[in-house]
């Protein structure tokens, strides 16, 4: 099981979410079909056309969109002078409130991987009555030390040879605290200085996301306001702590015990080790639990990409 | 590049070391062949059929042995009554040498993966004259750092779980203890259970179909042995002395997602060891029977014959 063909939205449109926000949405499939709204992850990665194939188009109403600040939303944070005050989990919260109510949407699938499951997992503690599902995938939930493994010492261990080139624009006398470091550079008024940073930041995650390398990921992320608008709202987003109380999202998982819930984890996921999944799993055994033993962090991984499309199949509603 | 065929010996016998040890070995291949010597893992893993196939069997004379206690070696961990105090990392290299003079070995190509790989550095950085070639696999030097179990804890947190059940305090002392028990059936349970988790960090997608008794058990107390006391090292010796062999040509391979022996170990020594050949096989594990470690392996070795 893999994609769906590819797909183009058969309505898009920006949004006005205050704040002087403007967020970018799109539906894809089928418009009388079960809807579903696509997370995706960083924060700050925005959404790409393989996101919308997740789904049977006949069966789904597919909502997609880029969360503030990023993919084609606006402002845009490449821009080093757009703030980023008005960008935190509960104003996304609340964005996609605001788009479930322009869309006509009652309840809706929620899917998200990654930053993508924190996301997933914080709106649905908030708003559980309009969750039908949970999809998530590379289960994070922000908690300082799954912050300290990806960004200070633990994947470091696997991948000691990019870690070199994620170092290199920190200064050693600063290695202590390396979030801290980079959010300094990355709101520098001197170009080259953010830029390095964003650049270092962003490829440090996207070599290390794959279970074999993908060089073409790679360059994407070193392509500059991409670099520079995912490195700053991840870094912002993580110097805040995901705007979360330590461990709030797996504490709160109760509230959310009854929605049937497919967990996927790939085993060798560098980025989002699957200790976090395992405490989820742990905390919420009502949820289906799925383990892919040759797979890092990537949805396109290819046993991962197959668990997420049999979800999705088994969630949907036949035709009648 | 795959393994050559399965082979037999053409050699073999036990070799008094003294200590009241004595040592299985065996040779394989061509006996005007080059010499190489196998160096297998744990330690306390003994040698398995396989690894005399990493070689040509018509350029190489293979020289493989079982370490001190294990494999065929005398006496076995497992006999009632015996102490590994004469079994440490400088017995070891001794042993080596009592071995390449019996076979009337000159110098030889020293190959090794895991424990195989601590063994051969200390060995070669105390007999570097005797060494032609290093090939080394899955590094591990026996530093602080690299007896935690990072990051294996955060990426197989199932296995850990079931690995740490009912352990109480530090898991090493907890495990050492229950492999003391006077209850047989206790220090069994404690060795297949130290086994399980050796095999579930040393490959990729672990096979985990019950192993031999005899193999969990001298596996763990060895190894075990070993740990406790940092493999008879001072801390960081062996990348601290590789100035002394520097001059020995060598290739280094190494798993990217090795969760026994995490490359950070082989990137240690690849920054203080320049010269030699560092391969780093992506989206591999750390036994060497993984297709594409054990392709680069014969890739060396062939190179060297």
């Amino acid at each position: 099981m893999s994609l769906y063909p590819p797909i183009e939205p058969y309505e898009h449109g920006m949004l006005d979410v205050g704040d002087g926000n403007q967020i970018y949405w799109e539906v894809c499939g089928n418009p009388d079909g079960k809807p579903a709204v696509m997370l995706h992850g960083g924060p700050g990665s925005g959404c790409s056309a393989k996101h919308r194939r997740q789904w049977d188009p006949s069966a789904y109403r597919i909502v997609l969109f880029d969360q503030r600040n990023c993919g084609r939303s606006r402002p845009h944070a490449g821009d080093p002078l757009v703030s980023l005050k008005a960008n935190t989990t509960w104003h996304l919260v609340r964005d996609m409130e605001l788009l479930r109510e322009h869309l006509g949407i009652d309840t809706w699938q929620v899917f998200g991987g990654s930053w993508g499951s924190a996301l997933a997992l914080a709106y649905a503690q908030t708003h559980p009555d309009r969750v039908t599902e949970l999809i998530l995938r590379g289960i994070f939930t922000l908690r300082p030390a799954e912050l300290r493994w990806f960004y200070q010492e633990g994947a470091s261990f696997l991948f000691p040879d990019l870690w070199e080139s994620y170092l290199a624009p920190i200064p050693e006398e600063e290695r202590g605290d390396l979030i801290a470091a980079f959010a300094r550079r990355l709101e520098s008024k001197d170009d080259r200085v953010r830029v390095a940073a964003a650049r270092a930041w962003a490829q440090w995650e996207a070599a290390t996301i794959t279970l074999y390398p993908d060089p073409e990921h790679v360059a994407e992320y070193g392509e500059e306001g991409k670099a520079v608008s995912f490195a700053r709202i991840e870094n912002h987003y993580f110097v805040n702590g995901g705007f979360f109380e330590p461990g709030q999202l797996i504490r709160d998982v109760d509230r959310i015990r009854h929605i049937p819930a497919v967990i996927v984890q790939g085993r060798y996921d560098a980025c989002t080790p699957m200790a976090t999944a395992w405490d989820l799993h742990r905390a919420w055994p009502e949820a289906e639990f799925h383990i892919v033993d040759d797979a890092g962090h990537a949805f396109t991984e290819p046993g991962t990409l197959a668990r997420l499309v049999a979800a999705t199949d088994a969630f949907a509603v036949p035709k009648g | 590049m795959e393994i050559y065929p399965p082979i037999e010996p053409h050699a073999s016998g036990m070799l008094d070391v003294g200590d009241g040890n004595e040592i299985y070995w065996e040779v394989c291949g061509n006996p005007d062949g080059k010499p190489a010597v196998f160096l297998h893992g744990g330690p306390g893993g003994g040698l398995m059929p396989v690894h005399r196939q990493l070689f040509d069997p018509d350029a190489y004379r293979i020289v493989l042995f079982d370490q001190r206690n294990c494999g065929r070696s005398t006496p076995h961990v497992r006999a009632e009554g015996v102490s590994l105090e004469h079994n440490t990392t400088w017995h070891l290299v001794q042993d080596m040498e009592l071995l390449r003079e019996h076979l009337g070995i000159d110098t030889w190509q020293v190959f090794g993966g895991s424990w195989g790989s601590t063994l051969a550095l200390a060995y070669a950085q105390t007999h570097p004259h005797r060494v032609t070639e290093l090939i080394l696999r899955g590094i591990f030097t026996m530093r602080e750092s690299e007896l935690r179990w990072e990051p294996a804890r955060d990426l197989l947190p199932d296995h850990w779980e079931r690995f740490t059940e009912g352990v109480k305090g530090d898991v090493i002392a907890d495990y050492r203890r229950r492999f003391a028990d006077p209850d047989p059936s206790v220090r069994l349970a404690a060795a297949r259970a130290w086994a399980r988790w050796e095999m579930v960090i040393c490959n990729l997608i672990p096979d985990l179909s019950p192993m031999d008794d005899e193999f969990a058990l001298s596996f763990a107390l060895i190894e075990s042995h070993y740990v406790v006391n940092r493999g008879f090292l001072e801390e960081g010796q062996l990348i601290r002395d590789v100035g002394r062999i520097r001059h020995i040509p060598a290739v280094i391979v190494q798993g990217r997602y090795d969760l026994a022996t995490p490359i950070a170990t082989a990137w240690d020594l690849h920054r203080a060891w320049p010269e030699a050949d560092f391969r780093i096989v992506e989206g591999a594990g750390h036994s060497g029977g993984e297709p594409a470690v054990a392709a680069e392996l014969v890739a060396a070795t062939d190179r060297f014959r």
